[in-house]
């Protein structure tokens, strides 16, 4: 029919949702002309370097400066002592805890930050940097987090002693932080007393480090006159930072501007505030200049926000069927000198709750213990929400080793213990509610796109000949979306998120955001949005972001919230908008407004379909001829509270050939099945996946941050930590389902982490497989040629 | 980062020539390539310097000796060495056992049994190759204090070892030593393959 094909083809002018859109950042990257914090280039801007200890613990016996002040071009050298009139020189951290700005009297941590030398040009304050003499007594290091409630344990935070919490409850030793504890206990403890299988397992989330292609920075720039300061940084969250910023420095937070531009991607590692951004704000404010400060590669790893660090010690009871009737996971978990661990202020331990996954379990319980070693402060969230990649690492895991000690294939077990999908809303024994779900027909297309059957038939026979292959399953699922402000807050402000549109006379509009971009395509997909809502080309729709000055307050982009939540909330004001464009329409079209229905990028007379009056039309009268009472324009903000969390899922399958000769790990096949609900654009969902997944491959097959037992780091430059390249990366297979959430206005859940949080267990359940006829249970990552060719060796079988 | 050392070197002179040698701190630090003892503050206590150059740029290490005994009976000699970079990125510190023994042509023999501990950026980046590296310098080390030795003593041989000493490279020149390490991995693996039946 002509009708049809006239309304598709307006449909698919707007480019809205669904529409696999090219990304519109891509021409200005492309040719360069991103703007990324160190492109700012200020009047009269100075450059500052920190002086950084060499020790892991140790005590600062005297800081001399002279020979660095005596450099031509030096301006200052700044010091905890400098710091302490202004009570800068500690701040307070994301964990509850607080963090020395410039170490005072002692440092925790190799290459910590202890004194920053401001100079006119970069070379000269790199300079100075060698010309600060600074003396130390050496102290001895925990390194070990095993060791660090040991008795006679040096104290590695001085500044606590006496104090027997740091936010979260009750602390048991000096070098403890935290307990936090999920589920019932004595319940259970009960299961496992007459349970016919339990398994144990100790499996360690080792540490590893984002690593974003850009290093964190920040221009610092306070104008004396105004008594204004601007920031240019690197941060995921530019508005949680402006607030920091205002409770630190005093000054009133409308007269700080933070503004964020392009950013080189951040997995985590731009949520915190860091010392060195401090230091140059400070810097700033005392020499009235622009004051830059730009991190190096090995001080971007050394000691901005790592990850993970849990020290897991895992548990299941079941019955002979392989049914999960119990879990209790025990994590140690290593923070660092400092509680930096980004989280949500009621959740120490993140959302590590949502360790059940994709299983009905009816009993479960965690505990998790925090302390503090004398290693970098952080504990971010590498491409995951909260602490969820550690949750989900465990039970996968877990349940492979289920599988292998009651001989059940590995794909069936998984069956006959997912939530099914009439069981949704779901209610998990550690508290949360998954949305919605469908576990097993996602199984069943993958296993049928991979041939299992064949694949388990192949590894049969080349394991007679004494090959080496492993089939990996990863069937998990996500939480992210944070959060609903009645769980969750940072710093007392709620996570909610936030969205502003204004339609132009003209029918263009610009939409500003409370997120931040770091390469995820929101104003590509943000557009997409509005364009369905709203009728209005995607071309048409600017989406900015990161500027405090121009959008409403917002959470930012971590944790996959960006759809979640931001994109709710574009949802919801474009809405708001059509509410009142069919009220002018109506005035226009002189009917009611019961009489008019929306019709893709216009509102038309129900039945009479040539009586309408486009989107175009209406922005133009909003502005000149509006019905009585009305005021002028065509503009909304909304400010989305979610009322809970979206629960991406998938199915991952991962074939491996590891030479027995070599180690060597072979990635032969990975096809990855992910459903994150209502899909607003196929190419970008992809490009995320194939994104997560390599992040996925890199932990799991490589990168990992390693001390010797003084705390000296072992690797801190690109020599040594992995970074895969197209080289090391095989071909990624994807799929989806969609299983839309029932709460979230599109039906979205959020894609970016998934294939992280799911990618990893599935590369180490496959390494594992391959060895698991040998009797192989469980081998921490990464999984290296030399780790595994180690541990063929231990077994005899190289 | 710790690497321990337990090495003997020969010494083609007598036992005591050799042990008067080590009981003269300034000499054996000079021995260290790269070093010298710049001050002594009392008995035995010094401070000195080491400079090591890697390529285009080179680092001086400024520290702290202090002789913990001297055994004449044993012929023996515990120094402790602690010193950090001026550019305040990397320390270290090593304590030596060294000692003199006859061997039963007449000469002797230098034992050295070295704890090495690094910190800092040199651990970070050479930490592997600490091993390697300590034997490199360990070895110059022992080269150098020989032929002190022997060019205490008279005739042909204390002057070719005279001139040596002259001739010792006066700064610790770490990319020659990375090329001794390749060189030496190198001959070590081919040694291994024609060993195999």
């Amino acid at each position: 029919m002509a009708a049809t094909a006239e309304s598709l083809e307006r449909k698919d002018k707007l480019e809205g949702i669904g529409c696999a859109r090219k990304r519109k950042e891509d021409p200005r990257f492309i040719q360069g002309q991103g703007l990324y914090v160190d492109d700012i280039n200020l009047p009269g801007m100075v450059y500052g370097a920190l002086v950084r200890s060499p020790h892991a613990h140790a005590r600062i016996k005297s800081i001399n400066k002279e020979k660095a002040l005596a450099l031509p071009g030096v301006l200052a050298v700044l010091t905890a002592d400098d710091l302490k009139p202004l009570s800068l020189h500690w701040m307070p951290t994301l964990g509850s805890d607080v963090q020395a700005v410039l170490a005072d009297e002692k440092v925790a941590f190799q290459l910590q930050e202890v004194a920053m030398v401001i100079a006119e040009e970069r070379y000269i304050a790199a300079d100075g940097v060698d010309l600060v003499e600074v003396e130390y007594e050496e102290l001895p290091a925990i390194v070990d987090p095993h060791k660090s409630m040991d008795a006679d344990a040096p104290i590695i935070r001085e500044d606590l002693v006496g104090k027997d919490e740091v936010g979260h409850g009750k602390r048991l030793h000096d070098n403890h932080i935290f307990t936090w504890e999920a589920g019932d206990k004595d319940s259970t403890d009960a299961v496992f007393d007459k349970a016919e299988v339990t398994i144990k397992e100790e499996i360690l989330n080792p540490r590893v480090h984002p690593c974003p292609l850009e290093t964190c920075g920040c221009v610092g720039s306070f104008d004396k006159v105004k008594g204004q300061l601007t920031v240019y940084m690197t941060s995921q969250n530019p508005h949680l930072v402006r607030t920091v910023l205002a409770m630190l420095s005093g000054i009133p937070e409308s007269k700080i501007r933070v503004v964020t531009n392009d950013i080189g991607g951040g997995f985590g590692n731009k949520v915190p505030v860091y010392p060195g951004y401090v230091v140059a704000i400070v810097a700033s404010i005392v020499l009235g200049r622009p004051v830059k400060w730009i991190e190096s590669r090995i001080e971007n790893i050394s000691t901005t926000g790592f990850a993970r660090d849990y020290h897991g010690s895992a548990e299941l009871a079941a019955d002979n069927d392989g049914r999960i009737k119990a879990l209790r996971f025990n994590v140690l978990a290593d923070h660092g000198a400092f509680n930096s661990h980004v989280s949500a202020t009621k959740w120490p331990a993140g959302l590590f709750s949502i360790c059940t996954g994709s299983y009905d379990i009816a009993t479960a319980y965690v505990k998790v213990d925090a302390v503090y070693t004398n290693k970098a402060p952080g504990g971010v969230a590498y491409r995951c929400s909260l602490r969820v990649t550690e949750a989900v690492y465990l039970i996968e895991r877990m349940i492979d080793i289920l599988a292998q000690k009651l001989d059940i294939d590995k794909a069936e077990i998984r069956k006959r213990n997912f939530i099914q999908a009439d069981q949704f809303p779901y209610n998990t024994s550690l508290g949360w509610t998954v949305d919605s779900g469908n576990y097993e027909p996602a199984l069943d297309k993958v296993l049928k796109a991979v041939d299992y059957a064949g694949l388990r038939k192949e590894q049969a026979e080349k394991r007679a000949k004494g090959e080496l292959m492993g089939i990996g399953i990863s069937t998990f699922t996500e939480i992210v979306g944070a959060g609903p402000t009645k769980a969750c807050d940072i710093l007392g402000i709620g996570l909610f998120d936030s969205c502003e549109i204004r339609v132009n006379p003209t029918g263009s509009a610009i939409a500003r955001m409370g997120t931040q971009t770091q390469g995820q395509g929101h104003e590509t997909t943000y557009a997409q949005i509005i364009a369905t809502e709203l009728g209005i080309p995607s071309e048409e729709i600017q989406v900015e972001e990161g500027d405090t000055d121009k959008a409403p307050y917002g959470a930012g982009t971590w944790g996959s919230r960006s759809t979640p939540v931001g994109g709710a909330a574009v949802a919801k004001a474009a809405r708001k908008i059509r509410d009142k464009a069919r009220k002018i329409a109506a005035h226009l079209l002189e009917v009611s407004e019961d009489d008019l229905e929306w019709d893709i990028d216009q509102f038309r007379v129900k039945g009479v379909p040539d009586q309408a009056k486009t989107m175009k039309e209406i922005a133009m009268a909003a502005y000149s001829n509006i019905p009585d009472g009305m005021e002028n324009g065509l503009e909304a903000v909304d400010y989305y509270d979610p009322p809970n969390f979206t629960f991406p899922f998938g199915a991952y399958v991962c074939v491996v050939d590891i030479d027995p000769k070599t180690g060597e790990a072979k990635i032969r096949r990975f096809y990855a099945l992910d459903d994150c609900g209502t899909r607003i654009n196929d190419m970008i969902i992809e490009g995320q996946v194939h994104g997560g997944l390599t992040e996925a491959l890199a932990v799991a097959m490589g990168q990992l941050i390693d001390f010797d037992e003084d705390g000296n780091l072992l690797g801190n430059s690109l020599m040594d930590y992995y970074l895969p390249t197209t080289v090391e990366t095989p071909h990624w297979e994807t799929d989806y389902t969609v299983t839309p959430s029932p709460h979230h206005p599109l039906g979205a859940k959020g894609v970016a982490e998934s294939p992280h949080v799911g990618g990893i267990p599935c590369f180490s359940n496959a390494v594992i497989d391959a060895l698991s006829h040998l009797g192989v249970t469980h081998v921490d990552m990464p999984h290296t040629a030399h780790r595994i060719w180690k541990k063929l060796h231990e077994l005899g079988a190289n | 980062m710790k690497v321990k050392l337990d090495k003997r070197y020969p010494v083609a002179a007598s036992a005591n020539s050799a042990w008067q040698f080590l009981q003269d701190v300034k000499s054996v630090a000079a021995c260290m390539p790269g070093a010298e003892i710049t001050e002594q503050s009392d008995e035995t206590h010094f401070k000195g310097m080491v400079k090591v150059k890697v390529g285009p740029v080179t680092s001086t290490f400024n520290g702290d000796i202090e002789v913990q005994g001297v055994d004449a009976e044993k012929k023996e000699l515990i120094l402790l060495g602690k010193g950090a970079d001026t550019k305040g990125t990397s320390s270290a510190s090593m304590l030596l056992t060294a000692s003199i023994q006859d061997t039963a042509d007449g000469q002797c023999e230098l034992i050295g049994d070295a704890e090495v501990t690094v910190n800092g950026k040199m651990a970070s980046f050479g930490g592997r190759m600490l091993d390697s590296i300590s034997d490199q310098i360990l070895q110059q080390f022992a080269d150098n204090f020989a032929n002190n030795v022997i060019a205490m003593g008279e005739g042909a041989a204390a002057e070719v070892a005279a001139a040596k000493v002259a001739d010792a490279p006066k700064e610790l020149n770490g990319l020659a030593m990375i090329w001794h390490l390749i060189t030496g991995f190198f001959n070590k693996l081919f040694s291994r393959e024609s060993s195999q039946p």
